[in-house]
């Protein structure tokens, strides 16, 4: 890297420290408060003299969330139901599909994909009319299939490509030699290619993941009753109800934390999917 | 299993040349193979098709003929056939007009920014020389933080009162005048929403310019270094005009999220104060959900995507080049 940056004048790389000090403040401020205030005691948040750090670190809030409201660790729970199974169904379907356009060459194979990213520049709210009508008459609205099933779809494309391109650069003769010895084409897939492909599937199961925890729209329309909600419709709802500070630091900080989690660990791969998705796709 | 064990006396067979009726035998068994694999091909894509099929083509075909009916879905039985009407209407409907306007203002002050930005923290982390993982590590966080949970964390950041950020101009810095309601104020609520817009999507456009960035070639940069070039003029003359690629897709993506903008105003506002950050998007869910008029709010829809096809074929056309 060293002989691609621009300068070396080292009060320049001092400048630029400092300023990447300040960025990176400012954006990782807003969930630093989030977390703190969620153990702090209310008196605390709104008294006469406001500190940023909790002056009484208590769990109070987490205990009052686990305790009395059930209806929290419901949203939780649909938001895990739904995460996993779109996961993976996104995944077996991707692989399968991403294998067939890279090397199974079909017609109307280009025809079909092209399409699929016309139709992916059109706001959601467009499909989302039929579809609800669609989940209304046969009675998937307000259950976890109901909104399993267009997840999937909205995050396939985006899945697709990333295989796609993950399969075309496995080379040929890898698959070729695998035929000689007589495998089917199935086979070829989940013993030679899959696995080779891991990488590009740790991506896609990345981008799926939190695609799908933070989905906002279709679950707003979708799911409209408590009971049906993830955690990205169902918070939304406490603004109404009067909680403290505490109590939403500390359900916005749960609700961050399967995403975060993932994305520490999955850095590295997350930033290659974005860069494989939206440039080679 | 049967076209496999082909494949393989195939290559057997190809050990002894010149021989014609192999040669043929050769091409039959290689047709019979792309066919095998065709029919596959088909098999592998199905599954993807129909979830593809009945969540996008059927809907969208179907919302492209709603928008030519009178369809109430509370009252109607059945859409009825209107022509156009739901389209010259909505240039009459006031509301919209105004949706149209706000959606414009925020789109177009989020694409610059958010470009700006993107390119210039790409360009930051590019000429550090020290390790940046830390510094990625928080700029692309908010990437994986849900829209809506930010929307309700910058909620109370923004507050008027215990907010975060007034709390820091009135209690840390002591300027207590420029506290306000920065949601609630006509003037900062656009502008604040762009801001929150900024801090969830830019790690993502900095991500695709740092592609961008490594994808030119050290012999350039190494180049306009050794002819004496300083790094605004290396910046400007050589990175800048080689990033075109990249510009093609952050500009998609930054006119996509622009004007599809939704989840904020909705979650942190409502449209509210008035209707000062009611955008396009709301307008067309509200009809659709709120009064379930479904011809008119998929006319809505359409004259949306209209708006966001004409954006994305500009951007294509001033940055791909004639000859590629």
């Amino acid at each position: 890297m060293k002989s691609k940056s621009l300068t070396y004048n080292s009060k320049s790389q001092w400048v630029l420290a400092i300023l990447l000090v300040l960025i990176s403040l400012v954006f990782i401020t807003p969930v630093i408060y989030a977390i703190v205030t969620s153990f702090k005691l209310e008196k605390d948040i709104i008294g006469s003299s406001p500190t940023f750090f909790p002056r009484n670190p208590s769990f109070e809030n987490y205990r009052y969330i686990f305790e009395r409201r059930g209806v929290y660790l419901l949203y939780y729970y649909n938001s895990t139901v739904i995460t996993i199974a779109g996961v993976l169904i996104t995944t077996v379907l991707s692989t399968m599909c991403g294998y067939a356009f890279a090397r199974l060459p079909f017609k109307g194979r280009n025809v079909i994909m092209g399409f699929i990213l016309f139709i992916v520049t059109f706001p959601l709210a467009v499909l989302l009319i039929p579809i609800y009508i669609m989940e209304y008459e046969v009675g998937l609205l307000n259950t976890n299939l109901g909104l399993i099933l267009p997840n999937v779809t909205t995050v396939l494309p985006f899945s697709i490509f990333v295989m796609r391109g993950i399969f075309r650069s496995i080379p040929k003769e890898l698959e070729e030699s695998a035929e000689i010895d007589g495998a089917s084409v199935f086979a070829t897939w989940w013993k030679i290619m899959m696995p080779i492909g891991l990488n590009g599937i740790s991506i896609v199961i990345i981008f799926c993941f939190y695609n799908i925890w933070g989905e906002y729209i279709l679950a707003r329309t979708l799911a409209t009753q408590t009971p049906a909600m993830p955690l990205t419709v169902g918070l939304t709802l406490l603004r109404g109800e009067g909680w403290s500070y505490g109590i939403l630091g500390a359900v916005i900080f749960l609700a961050l934390l399967p995403p975060v989690i993932i994305f520490m660990i999955f850095q590295k791969q997350l930033i290659e999917g974005i860069t494989k998705g939206a440039i080679k796709g | 299993m049967y076209s496999a064990s082909v494949a393989g006396r195939i290559l057997n067979e190809w050990l002894i040349p010149h021989k014609r009726s192999v040669i043929l035998k050769r091409t039959q068994n290689l047709d019979h193979r792309r066919k095998v694999k065709a029919s596959m091909g088909v098999i592998f894509t199905f599954p993807a098709f129909l979830f593809i099929f009945t969540f996008m083509i059927y809907p969208l075909f179907t919302s492209f003929y709603y928008s030519f009916t009178d369809y109430n879905y509370v009252y109607d039985k059945k859409p009825v056939f209107a022509g156009l009407k739901n389209y010259i209407s909505a240039f009459s409907d006031k509301d919209f007009i105004v949706t149209m306007k706000n959606t414009a203002v925020f789109a177009s002050s989020y694409f610059v920014l958010v470009m700006l930005l993107g390119l210039i923290i790409a360009l930051m982390l590019f000429s550090f020389k020290k390790g940046t993982g830390f510094f990625r590590t928080c700029i692309f966080m908010p990437i994986v933080v849900p829209i809506s949970l930010a929307a309700i964390l910058f909620n109370w950041v923004f507050a008027e009162n215990f907010g975060l950020l007034n709390f820091i101009i009135g209690d840390v810095l002591n300027l207590q005048q420029f506290t306000r309601g920065w949601l609630t104020s006509r003037s900062t609520a656009m502008g604040t929403i762009v801001l929150v817009t900024i801090w969830s999507t830019v790690g993502f456009q900095t991500i695709l310019f740092l592609a961008g960035l490594q994808s030119i070639s050290t012999d350039i940069l190494e180049a306009a270094k050794i002819d004496g070039a300083n790094a605004l003029q290396t910046i400007t003359r050589v990175i800048l005009p080689n990033l075109r690629e990249t510009y093609v897709i952050t500009g998609i993506w930054a006119i996509l999220t622009g004007l599809k903008v939704f989840v904020q105003p909705s979650v942190m506002t409502g449209g509210s104060p008035g209707n000062a950050t009611r955008v396009m998007y709301m307008h067309i869910y509200d009809n659709a959900f709120e009064y379930f008029e479904m011809g008119y709010a998929t006319a809505l829809g359409f004259i949306l995507s209209i708006i966001i096809l004409i954006f994305s074929l500009i951007n294509l056309r001033i940055n791909v080049k004639e000859d590629d």
